[in-house]
C-alpha cells in the first residue's frame, strides 16, 4: 500500500530525511520512532503529497504522490499533530466541510459514521470552540476517517492527551489493522508504538532500524542475568571477577549483581551452580530484558556518536 | 472543481456570518463612506462662498454655483466607494486566511482533494463578492439618498457612464486587488491586523484619484476609467500569480509561519 525508496528531503542545505526506504503492506501498522526533528512529519507529508521529495520517491497504492496528489488524497487519510478544526464551526459542519472535497462520498451518511466511530454523535451539533483537547483529537480523525480511506497517516495521533484519552484513541488505532487499513503512525511514545505496531522504524533522519518491536529487542540483546542474593561478599565477588563473569557488582538495587554470559540459556545453570558452590544464598535470578525504550535510545546515542 | 470551489465558498461565508465582529464591519464601514459623502455635499456648499472653488465637473453650466460644487462633490463618491472593497475584501482575507493559519487547518485541507488554486479561488470570492455586492448596496443607497435629498435633479451628472464602468469594473478589480494583498500579507503575518497592513497599497491609491480629480489635475472621463480599470486588473493578475505561489502546498507547510 506504501512503499518509499531512497526518499530524501533537503531544506536548503539541512537534510530532513536521508533515503528512508520503508514498505507498509495492507492490514499492516507501521510505528515511526524518532527524536524531535528526526524528519517523521516531513516523512508523512512526503507520502501525503503535502510536499515533494528531493529525491527518491514515495508510492501510494500504486500512485506517486508527488506527480498525482489529488488521486492519493482520495485514499489517504491524514490526521495531522495538530487537530487543525475549524473552532467556529460545530463538529458536524467541520466534517462535512472535508467530506465534500471527496467525489463519491454521500456526505451526510459519511459525517454521521465518522461521528459514530469516534464516539462524538452526541456532540455533533455543538461548536468545536467548546470540545476538549481529546474530543478535537477524535474529531480530527473522524476527519481523517470521513472518506473510509483504505491508508491513514497518524502524526502524534495522542500527543497532549490524558491517559484516558489517549487510551480510548489508542483502541481505536487498534481497529484499524483488524478492518485490513494499513497505518503509518508517528510518535515519541515508546509504548504506544509497541502496542500498535507490526513494525516498528527508528528514525533520526535516516531509518536506524526497523523491525518487529520483539525483533528490534533481540537484536540488541545483551545477555545480561541479574540475581539476587542474601548477601554478597567481597571476596566472592573478586574471586567471580576474576573469572570474567561479573559485569555490575553494584547497582541501584539492593544486593543484585549483574552477570555478562555468552549464553544465557547454556551458561545460566552453570553460573547458579558456581554461585551456589561459592556459598551464595540465591533468592532470585533473571535475565534481563531490553525494553523498547533502552534499544531506542542505544540506537539514536549511536547514531549521535 | 464547481462542487469544492462552492464548498470552500460556502463554509467561509457561514465562517463570516457566526463573526458578529467582520459582519458589522462590513456595515459599518459603507454606511460611513455613504453617509460622508452625503454630509459633505450638504455641508461644504453652505459655507464656502460662491466662486471659492474654481473647478467644476464637466457639463454643469446651467447649474447654479452650489449644485454645480455639490455636483463635484457627489462625483467623487465613485472613488468613495471603492474604499468599501478595499477595506472590506481585505479584512475578510486576512480574518479567513490567518484563522487558518492559528487553528492550523490548512494542513489537513491540503491532504484532501482540493487544490490549492481552488482554495484561492473559493477564498478570493469569499470575500469579493459580498465586498462587491456592498458596494454596489452603498452605491444604491448613495442615489436614493441624493433623492430623498432633494438633489435628484443633479443625478443626472453624477450617474454618468464613467459611474457605471467605475462601479462595475473598477469595484471588483479592486476588491480583488485587497483580497489578494490581505491573502500575500496573511502568509507572512501572525494575525490579522498586522496582515492588514498591505491594505494602504489600496487605499492610497483610491484617496490620490479622489485627490487628483477633485484638485482638477485630470477628470476621469469614461476612457480614462476604462484605462485603470485595465490597469487593475492587470495587477490582480500579477498579484494572483504571486498569491498563487504564496498558496501553493509546499509553501504553506514550510514556509508560512
Amino acid at each position: 500500500m506504501i512503499r518509499t525508496v531512497d526518499l530524501t528531503r533537503r531544506f536548503g542545505e539541512r537534510l530532513a530525511v536521508d533515503r528512508l526506504s520503508i514498505e507498509i503492506g495492507e492490514g499492516q501498522v507501521v510505528g515511526l520512532l524518532g527524536p524531535n526533528g528526526a524528519g517523521k512529519t516531513t516523512t508523512l507529508r512526503m507520502i501525503a503529497g503535502i510536499i515533494a521529495p528531493s529525491s527518491g520517491r514515495a508510492e501510494v497504492g500504486g500512485l506517486d504522490p508527488a506527480s498525482e496528489p489529488a488521486r492519493v488524497h482520495e485514499s489517504i487519510g491524514l490526521l495531522t499533530e495538530s487537530p487543525g478544526l475549524y473552532d467556529r464551526l460545530s463538529a458536524e459542519r467541520n466534517l462535512a466541510y472535508f467530506a465534500r472535497f471527496y467525489a463519491a462520498v454521500d456526505v451526510r451518511r459519511a459525517v454521521d459514521r465518522a461521528l459514530d466511530a469516534v464516539g462524538l454523535a452526541d456532540r455533533r451539533r455543538d461548536r468545536v470552540a467548546t470540545f476538549s483537547k481529546g474530543m478535537k483529537q477524535r474529531l480530527a480523525l473522524a476527519r481523517a476517517l470521513v472518506h473510509e480511506p483504505r491508508i491513514l497517516l497518524l502524526d502524534e495521533p495522542t500527543a497532549g492527551l490524558d491517559p484516558e484519552a489517549a487510551k480510548g484513541l489508542r483502541t481505536m488505532i487498534g481497529g484499524f489493522r483488524r478492518e485490513g487499513r494499513s497505518v503509518l503512525l508517528s510518535t515519541h511514545n515508546l509504548a504506544e508504538a509497541e502496542e500498535l505496531s507490526d513494525r516498528i522504524g527508528i528514525l533520526r533522519t535516516r531509518l536506524l532500524a526497523i523491525d518487529a518491536p520483539r525483533a528490534l529487542r533481540a537484536a540488541q540483546e545483551t545477555h545480561v542475568v541479574r540475581v539476587r542474593a542474601v548477601a554478597w561478599d567481597r571476596e566472592t565477588l573478586d574471586r567471580l571477577e576474576g573469572e570474567g563473569q561479573v559485569l555490575e557488582a553494584s547497582g541501584e538495587e539492593e544486593n543484585v549483581v549483574r552477570f555478562r554470559l555468552e549464553d544465557p540459556t547454556r551458561d545460566r545453570p552453570r553460573l547458579v551452580a558456581r554461585l551456589v558452590e561459592l556459598g551464595i544464598e540465591i533468592l532470585d535470578v533473571g535475565e534481563e530484558t531490553r525494553s523498547l525504550e533502552d534499544v531506542y535510545l542505544a540506537l539514536v546515542r549511536e547514531e549521535e556518536e | 472543481m464547481i462542487r469544492r470551489i462552492g464548498n470552500v465558498l460556502a463554509k467561509e461565508w457561514i465562517g463570516m456570518a457566526s463573526s458578529p465582529s467582520s459582519l458589522l464591519f462590513g456595515l459599518v464601514i459603507p454606511l460611513l463612506l455613504v453617509g460622508q459623502a452625503i454630509f459633505l455635499s450638504w455641508i461644504l456648499p453652505r459655507f464656502l462662498a460662491p466662486g471659492a472653488i474654481g473647478l467644476q465637473a464637466p457639463g454643469v453650466e446651467g447649474l447654479s454655483e452650489a449644485d454645480r460644487f455639490r455636483v463635484l462633490i457627489l462625483s467623487q463618491f465613485r472613488f468613495f466607494v471603492l474604499l468599501i472593497p478595499a477595506m472590506v475584501a481585505n479584512v475578510f482575507a486576512t480574518l479567513s486566511v490567518v484563522e487558518e493559519k492559528i487553528t492550523r487547518t490548512l494542513e489537513p485541507l491540503l491532504a484532501t482533494p482540493v487544490r490549492t488554486w481552488e482554495l484561492l479561488v473559493g477564498k478570493t470570492l469569499s470575500g469579493g463578492i459580498p465586498a462587491v455586492l456592498v458596494a454596489w448596496a452603498s452605491a444604491g443607497l448613495f442615489v436614493v439618498l441624493v433623492s430623498v435629498l432633494g438633489w435628484g435633479a443633479l443625478l443626472s451628472h453624477v450617474v454618468s457612464l464613467s459611474w457605471y464602468l467605475s462601479l462595475f469594473l473598477l469595484t471588483p478589480a479592486v476588491s480583488i486587488m485587497s483580497f489578494v494583498l490581505g491573502v500575500v500579507g496573511s502568509s507572512r503575518a501572525s494575525d490579522a491586523k498586522s496582515a492588514q497592513n498591505l491594505a494602504v497599497i489600496v487605499v492610497f491609491p483610491i484617496f490620490a484619484l479622489i485627490a487628483i480629480q477633485v484638485t482638477g489635475l485630470v477628470w476621469f472621463t469614461p476612457l480614462l476609467t476604462g484605462v485603470v480599470a485595465v490597469g487593475l486588473a492587470v495587477c490582480d493578475v500579477l498579484l494572483l500569480a504571486l498569491a498563487g505561489r504564496l498558496f501553493a502546498r509546499e509553501s504553506i507547510v514550510t514556509r508560512w509561519r
